[in-house]
């Protein structure tokens, strides 16, 4: 098995790009590490792009981030700051693949990011935009699988109806390795930021992730909750036990799952009318 | 809470979302969350162009929705790896209220 995880590690390791990741992720990253550039210049790189400055604007003001209106790039750049448009542009393109792929798993994405959000106010964290990408990225690991080994994907979908299995279980027993490891490969060769990779590889494991562990349990607790609310499909349909280690470092107790619960339920119907909006101007 | 469309608005239903003009969503809202739907302010949001509302309760029965009953069975089913842990217990409970409100009736 640990044959296939080798295997399976290489071939992330040289997907440096994916159809519609574009090359502007690099470039706004060189030009941020100048000092030259200005904020307008690197807005021009991204609107020059209309279908993705589109898309990128789209999601800015989706449920997910709930940034108060945002009508353009440059708007966008100065109210946000260069990192959060760069993993807005980065997550916009994620998503189109996520759209046009595994739409129930863009749909479990879009609602874990307002869940990470709805937590983060409760527990009143810092750095909210970071965590939102986080969420939307969590299982970025299925979407590559799904890409490059569409046999054994199919295998996986197989494997957890025939035997009512957690989809995680059904990876570890075929492939040797799970999407939370597949996801961190590929976000650590695409050069993301720890604070994005730690909890995209840990969110079933919120006790390995060291640095960032707060971030880890948010999204750990993220995608518990929007499973439970049977929001979307990320491949199974059981929710995952709360680990003790993230109940731990963010404090969980009932009164404030029940909070962060009823305020998520409140807004399904809100992320439910965006993905349908969403798919509308797409068709 | 649920989302319809303009066609299946009735009098006496209850927002439960603003309503912005579709041309200018930032802008001030037509008539805010909690407002009585009448049948002149029908016509006028259709003629407004308004496709869907947002809803309380759960007035309007969709061919193919499911019912209450199997959405808790599916429930019991998501939740059938953890039962037994005290927080995940609770858990399911909590959501098992909310989806009863969804649907416009108490909690059993
Ligand atoms: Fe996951
Ligand atoms: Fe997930």
């Amino acid at each position: 098995m640990s044959e296939q995880r080798e295997k399976i590690r290489e071939i992330i390791k040289e997907t440096k790009s994916l159809p519609t990741i574009p090359g502007i992720v690099g470039k706004l990253n060189a030009l941020s590490n100048d000092q030259k550039t200005s904020i307008k210049e690197m807005a021009n790189i991204v609107s020059a792009d209309q279908v993705l400055s589109a898309k990128m604007l789209r999601l800015a003001n989706s449920p997910s981030y709930g940034f108060a209106r945002i009508s353009t790039v440059s708007n966008a750049m100065i109210l946000l700051g260069i990192d959060v448009v760069k993993s807005l542009v980065l997550s916009s393109s994620i998503f189109e693949i996520m759209e046009n792929n595994v739409m129930g798993l863009w749909e479990h994405s879009l609602g874990a990011g307002v869940a990470a959000n709805i937590i983060v106010r409760r527990l009143n964290l810092k750095e909210c935009e970071e965590i939102s990408t986080a969420a939307l990225l969590h299982d970025i690991g299925k979407v590559i699988l799904k890409l490059k080994f569409e046999d054994e994907y199919a295998a996986l979908g197989k494997l957890v109806t025939a035997r009512q299995m957690w989809f995680r279980d059904a990876e570890m027993e075929l492939l040797g390795t799970d999407h939370a490891e597949v996801g961190g490969w590929l976000a650590t060769s695409w050069f993301l930021p720890d604070k994005l990779v730690e909890p995209i590889a840990c969110h079933h494991d919120v006790s390995k992730s060291g640095t960032h562990q707060i971030r880890t349990a948010v999204v750990h607790v993220a995608d518990i909750m929007i499973k439970a609310a049977a929001f979307g499909f990320s491949g199974d349909p059981f929710v995952p036990r709360l680990q003790p280690a993230a109940v731990r470092v963010l404090g969980l107790n009932e009164t404030i799952l029940s909070d962060i619960a009823e305020e998520l339920g409140d807004r399904l119907i809100d992320i439910k009318n965006f993905s349908l909006e969403m798919q509308e101007t797409d068709g | 809470m649920q989302l319809i469309p303009i066609a299946l608005a009735q009098p006496e239903m209850v927002l439960a979302r603003e309503v912005v003009r579709p041309d200018n969503p930032s802008g001030p809202p037509i008539c805010g969350r909690g407002m009585a739907l009448s049948a002149p302010l029908i016509a006028r949001l259709r003629q407004m162009g308004i496709k869907s509302l947002i809803v309380d309760g759960h007035p309007v029965m969709v061919e193919g929705e499911e019912s209450l009953e199997i959405m808790l069975d599916a429930l019991e089913h998501r939740f059938s790896k953890v039962t037994g842990d005290p927080l995940m217990d609770f858990l399911k409970g909590t959501f098992r209220s909310i989806l009863c409100r969804s649907m416009g009736e108490e909690a059993p």
